[in-house]
């Protein structure tokens, strides 16, 4: 297409503008805590970095108290990690079986069943909050990893996804593979597993992301600090920022929220590569 | 090696669809069988249930005289190659070929051996770490035929393996599967709706119509006495040309038109009404001699080794086409007088289609 001058500069224009509001408050926030906060307290929001990273960051990462509790954000850090990879994965798995046996097994309910399961789709996780509170209570779950895991990887979503992406996958495959001697489970595994790579890399994503920002569930389930996640400690931290008669620990609230961003950053560009690799072989 | 029986094999689907009625079928050791018919008369329903990948509602098919109705396709011991040819996408060539052998428990030096053995056989050497996805279409084709030899099993089938390919290369993959099969000796199905395919491969011939065998046997058998109006209209290309006519009084001639008489040589009851069925090959242009039949030209078609030129036999609208060898211009309107041997002519009663 023909693109004048005009054109291309002010298309550029909009897009680094866009770009420039989107990355502006992370920015402000990453410079900001690398500052003392009697020195950003004085001199309100920065814009260049200061001296100071290395001196927040470690008392975040390592000192209990600068989170105002009795956990460190690298254990906050590592309890968010196996919510959202627990989350993730179980997601992942959970919904491509469920797909698997609602695409390839002709039992009577499967239409039924899977419209049910479809239809909680509409529910957000709000709605079952508290009945899911009371089963996970009277299992004598709360404060487990289990417990904060295990009610929310079922998913709608992903079962939708992965059904809708079996359904592409050639009959002949299915056919080709019972003629090969593959039974249900080594179809499975050996053929369906390794078709769906960009499929599960999209949903792993968009669920690791979705369960490491939680913030309602761990907060109900958890009442133990050892086992509050990085989102919570955020909240936590910003709710005693004028506590005490102090001055503001602006800094180390940033700090605490640029590293609760770190991870799931790294997740969507580690596996977005595979994702648009996984993309590309098969269009080959 | 492997005979296969069907005996009033029927097939009804989920939806109450009768898609095959009942078909009886003796197919020898290391017989090529073809099943031709047109699109939708239940060829490969018939296929996918020798496999085993559709059930079989009623009637019996026996591998080996053992019944095989309930056994799953794997424990069918046969081979299939689809159209989509159905490759692995995800694996290697190699591991495509190699698959059916491993899920078997066969040892790794067994297997590498049986898939290069293939291969070898196939040309595909070069290609087996490559994923199907880097081959040609008749490449891929190859790969299918490999992973189905591999195995060695008692049954081939095929369903359309060709259909994907260019002219040329169906024309050449046409020689190897025929090659291949005669050299390994097995029984094999094969399914096409391509009759030049059906003819050359076959050594026995089904040809199908909704969901029966309208006419079982070897193709020149079937060529030369095609058993109804369907099939002699279905097997030959250009299609047989078909005539209605009416038996003279004497029983020597069949009239058709209001011009055309043609010696006759059957045994019929005069003033029978019955379609005549001439192919265009057997028709022989007398020069300037007179013969017994002159028509005028409508149309000529040129293909270079023989010439396809449409007659006008006073029938109506209809064209009864002419096949000469070599080239030939002939303006239109010009008058030929052909001639045809009595035992040349095929007739069908107009009613039944069958054959007389
Ligand atoms: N799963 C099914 N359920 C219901 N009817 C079916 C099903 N599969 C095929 N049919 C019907 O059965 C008939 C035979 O189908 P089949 O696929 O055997 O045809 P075919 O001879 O192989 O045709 P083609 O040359 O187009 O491949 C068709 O009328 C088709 O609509
Ligand atoms: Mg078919």
């Amino acid at each position: 297409m023909y693109q004048s001058k005009w054109r291309i500069f002010t298309n550029h224009a909009i897009l680094i503008l866009g770009a420039l509001f989107m990355i502006m408050p992370v920015w402000i926030a990453f410079v900001s805590s690398t500052h003392t906060r009697e020195f950003v307290f004085q001199n309100g929001l920065q814009f260049w970095p200061g001296e100071h990273f290395f001196e927040n960051y470690g008392a975040i990462l390592f000192d209990p108290s600068a989170t105002k509790g009795r956990v460190t954000a690298l254990e906050m850090l590592f309890n968010s990690m196996v919510l959202g990879l627990g989350f993730a994965i179980g997601k992942v798995i959970i919904s491509m079986m469920a797909a698997y046996a609602i695409v390839y097994f002709r039992f009577k309910l499967a239409v039924p069943l899977f419209w049910v399961v479809f239809s909680t789709l509409l529910l957000p996780l709000e709605v079952r909050i508290v009945p899911s509170y009371e089963v996970v209570a009277s299992l004598g779950l709360l404060n487990t990893y289990t417990g904060l895991i295990l009610p929310l990887i079922a998913s709608a979503t992903g079962t939708f996804f992965f059904r809708q992406f079996y359904r592409s996958v050639p009959d002949e495959l299915l056919e080709a593979a019972r003629l090969d001697g593959a039974g249900p489970i080594r179809f499975f595994i050996d053929i369906l597993v390794p078709l769906s790579v960009t499929m599960i890399a999209a949903i792993f994503i968009i669920m690791f992301v979705v369960g490491w920002n939680q913030y309602l569930w761990p907060l109900l389930m958890t009442t133990d600090d050892q086992l509050y996640t990085i989102v919570i400690g955020i909240k936590q931290v910003y709710n005693s920022l004028y506590e005490g008669g102090q001055i503001p620990q602006f800094p180390k609230a940033f700090a605490l929220t640029i590293m609760a961003t770190i991870p799931p950053v790294l997740v969507v560009v580690v596996f977005q590569r595979m994702f648009v690799k996984g993309l590309v072989e098969t269009e080959k | 090696m492997a005979t296969v029986t069907l005996n009033q094999a029927e097939k009804t689907y989920a939806n109450g669809y009768k898609a095959i009625h009942g078909i009886d079928l003796e197919i020898q050791h290391g017989e090529f069988t073809v099943l031709v018919g047109p699109s939708g008369c239940g060829k490969s329903t018939l296929l996918r249930m020798i496999a085993g990948l559709e059930s079989i509602s009623d009637g019996e098919i026996s591998i080996d005289d053992k019944v095989v109705n309930k056994v799953a396709p794997a424990d069918r011991d046969i081979a299939m190659v689809f159209q989509n040819y159905a490759l692995y996408p995800h694996m290697s060539n190699y591991n495509n070929m190699a698959y059916g052998l491993r899920n078997r428990g066969h040892s790794k030096s067994e297997i590498d051996s049986k898939v290069r053995e293939a291969a070898r056989i196939l040309q595909l050497e070069d290609h087996l770490e490559r994923k199907p996805s880097q081959l040609s279409g008749g490449q891929r084709q190859r790969v299918a035929m490999g992973r189905a030899i591999v195995r060695q099993p008692k049954v081939f089938l095929f369903d359309e393996p060709l259909s994907n390919l260019d002219a040329k290369l169906r024309v050449d993959m046409r020689l190897e599967i025929k090659n291949l099969q005669q050299r390994l000796g097995i029984t094999s199905v094969y399914v096409t709706h391509d009759q030049v395919e059906a003819m050359t491969l076959a050594d026995r011939l089904i040809v199908m119509k909704g969901g029966i065998a309208e006419q079982i046997g070897s193709p020149i058998d079937i060529y030369e006495k095609p058993e109804t109006l369907f099939v002699a209209g279905f097997i030959g290309s250009p299609a047989m040309n078909f005539l209605p006519g009416k038996v003279s009084d004497d029983r020597t001639h069949v009239v058709v038109g209001d011009k055309v008489k043609l010696d006759l040589d059957h045994d019929v009851e005069a003033g029978r009404n019955v379609t005549v069925g001439i192919r265009p090959e057997h028709f022989r242009l007398c020069g300037d001699d007179a013969g017994p039949v002159s028509a005028s030209v409508r149309m000529v078609e040129s293909l270079g080794a023989e010439t396809l030129v449409y007659l006008d036999f006073g029938i109506g609208n209809e064209n009864v086409t002419l096949r000469v060898q070599g080239t030939h211009q002939f303006a239109k309107g010009t008058v030929l007088t052909l001639s045809i041997t009595p035992d040349m002519i095929h007739l069908f009663d107009s009613e039944t289609g069958k054959r007389i």
